[in-house]
């Protein structure tokens, strides 16, 4: 079984992060860039299913130059090689144009399922697995926390406030996780020397047969109005205890519905 | 000349780094206290072959060099994990056993060291020798086709956790009738082996041992290498074990730094944080600057070492362990002075490491010997004993 998992390099969430005030899009100057937190979790779900199943595990990435260390990292964690889709026209490209620019890439490369962290850490969308469900005309199933291959059958458990459901579709298809489906492996020295000589293929938009006028800030189909820093945190309540801390603690919890 | 590391070795800091972070200070404390070994760290670090890289891939190591396996030791030490037994089991027994050992031994005892799944102790100092190793009175002679080792060792690392100990002992040259050095495979659980723990006032998960051998009767090939060249087999470890060394005090000197700045940024009186004031900035300023500097000639021992100048690498890595030793004192006296009555608090752990900070200075060569070393060959300084 051939499994592509998407990987977006984003602004570490442990720096200060920024937007550049000339349009509106990520400063990627401000900030160390790491690989997506739950993207982490979507190589390790790869690894397991290739270590089961057999098969390759091919990373696809879009961004800039600068997202060659982070396909060196999920390179190191095991993958076989990588697809970095990386071109100057694609900057500033929103959810729903990177959703078609990563359709495209995923013609240049035969797999039977894709496995994406459910969102990004620094967009927060949440839509770009759905949409590139869509423009594939593959199944999706969504916020998985445990996934089976069977033949060409695969079955997840989505998760949900209640609890999950098991949500059932037949490969190819697109699954996106949540952090409950495993624990992301540290890569072994091994690994970590392999990484250099695993194969990474460049591709420009035009190498995947991406519609310039489809994607980059200017077409974007949504905008970024506006960005203002976030307030300095308040000052928390202090709670005098007269003999009713105890209630007034469980009031506060009940208020911000933490019980 | 560069000064930026490799990027795989950036990448192997930041996997043992994060590695680390699942154990933590916290971790090592409560074993240390609990007397009871770093088992779970130790058998994952090697699964993972951090513990390995320095030796050959053809015996399961990872193909690095010691600059790789000081980078894993200094990250986990960082990270509050101080792992002495590293210092020990790949970088000193397994650099003798890769360079000089024969195939068999090498076959024996490499693919475990280098998985961690075997542990080598080293056993050198003598109660009556102490940094003389020309005094080491400890000696084999031949019983046939085996050897009958008789002697005293004292201050071994981590022989509670070790499969064998390497001991440095003398065998009596056939012609001259002189005695020269030469390296034994010792299993821990040879007939005749007796190790006594030393009780120590360190909270440390590695305990100390005096060894007692009379008449341990070892079979022909626990001889290390070549019987002539016995003193290039024991100094090809020393220089490993002097930038693990370093390696473990400073990243115990980033991690109490770590600490200081950590609680000097949270804590407030009079309304601004304590580390506004430059009674307390300047001294950790002064410690990170100690440290770039300790970790700088770290880095250049081990670099001329990997490079094959076992010379350069020698200077280099007395002055870069006497640099460390000196600097993970000063970082865990200033942080703390930085937490004041937490310094001596048990959760933060930092009471605990004025005494294991002290090591350095004195393990594996003391802060004077390597000063002597420095005045007689790096200054042309006369010899003072």
């Amino acid at each position: 079984m051939n499994i592509v998992v998407l990987v977006k390099q984003v602004p570490d969430t442990a720096t200060e992060r920024k937007l550049s005030s000339d349009d509106n899009t990520l400063d990627r100057a401000a900030s160390d860039g790491v690989i997506n937190e739950l993207d982490e979790y979507a190589i390790e779900e790869a690894l397991l299913l290739r270590e089961k199943h057999g098969g390759e595990v091919t990373v696809l990435t879009m961004g800039p130059d600068q997202a060659t260390d982070s396909i060196r990292k999920a390179l190191s964690m095991g993958a076989d090689k990588a697809v970095h889709l990386s071109d100057e026209a694609l900057h500033g490209s929103d959810a729903l144009q990177t959703a078609y620019a990563l359709s495209k890439a995923l013609g240049t490369v035969e797999f039977d399922l894709v496995v994406l962290g459910s969102e990004s850490t620094d967009a927060r969308t949440g839509v770009v697995g759905a949409a590139l469900a869509e423009y594939l005309g593959l199944p999706q199933l969504t916020l998985a926390g445990k996934v089976d291959v069977d033949g060409s059958a695969i079955k997840v458990q989505r998760q949900t406030d209640y609890g999950y459901d098991v949500v059932e579709a037949q490969l190819p298809a697109v699954v996106s996780v949540v952090e409950k489906i495993n624990e992301p492996r540290y890569p072994s020295f091994k690994l970590i020397m392999q990484a250099k000589k695993k194969p990474v293929q460049k591709l420009a938009i035009a190498d995947a047969g991406i519609d310039a006028a489809g994607v980059g800030l200017a077409n974007a189909t949504t905008e970024t109005v506006d960005f203002a820093a976030a307030p300095p945190r308040a000052a928390g309540t202090v709670v005098q205890d007269e003999g009713d801390g105890g209630v007034k603690a469980a009031d506060f919890l009940a208020e911000k519905k933490f019980v | 000349m560069s000064f930026t590391e490799p990027a795989e070795r950036v990448a192997l800091r930041e996997a043992v780094a994060g590695f680390a972070g699942d154990y933590g200070a916290q971790y090592f404390q409560r074993k240390a206290r609990a007397g009871e070994y770093l088992t779970e760290l130790w058998a994952a670090a090697g699964k993972l072959g951090y513990l390995g890289v320095n030796l050959p891939e053809e015996f399961g190591g990872g193909g690095g060099g010691i600059g790789d396996l000081a980078a894993v030791l200094e990250e986990l030490s960082a990270a509050g994990c101080p792992t002495l037994m590293m210092v020990v089991s790949p970088a000193i027994c397994g650099t003798v056993l890769a360079r000089f050992g024969t195939p068999e031994q090498q076959q024996r005892w490499l693919p475990g060291i280098a998985s961690g799944q075997s542990i080598l102790a080293f056993a050198i100092t003598e109660p009556d020798a102490g940094s003389n190793s020309h005094n080491i009175t400890t000696t084999a002679r031949r019983d046939g086709a085996d050897w009958l080792l008789t002697g005293r060792k004292t201050f071994i690392s981590g022989v509670d956790v070790a499969d064998a100990v390497l001991i440095v002992g003398r065998t009596e040259d056939a012609a001259t009738g002189r005695l020269k050095p030469a390296l034994f495979v010792v299993p821990t659980d040879t007939a005749g082996f007796e190790a006594r723990p030393i009780e120590m006032d360190l909270v440390s998960p590695d305990h100390q041992f005096g060894l007692f051998l009379d008449d341990v009767r070892l079979p022909a090939d626990a001889l290390v290498g070549d019987p002539d060249s016995g003193l290039l087999h024991l100094f090809a470890g020393l220089n490993p074990e002097r930038i693990m060394a370093a390696s473990l005090a400073t990243g115990s000197a980033r991690h109490a730094l770590s600490r200081a700045v950590a609680y000097a940024n949270e804590r407030e009186v009079w309304g601004r944080p304590i580390g506004a004031h430059q009674g307390l900035a300047h001294p950790l300023a002064q410690v990170k600057v100690e440290l770039e500097l300790a970790r700088l000639m770290t880095q250049k021992a081990a670099a001329l070492y990997d490079s094959g100048d076992d010379a350069g690498a020698g200077e280099a890595a007395n002055m870069a362990k006497y640099a460390a030793g000196e600097v993970a004192v000063r970082a865990v006296d200033q942080a703390v002075q930085t937490l004041g009555g937490n310094g001596l608090a048990s959760e933060y752990g930092l009471g605990a490491a004025i005494a294991t900070s002290r090591l350095g200075r004195i393990a594996p060569v003391s802060r004077e010997m390597v000063l002597n070393f420095v005045a007689q060959h790096s200054l042309g300084l006369p010899k003072s004993y």
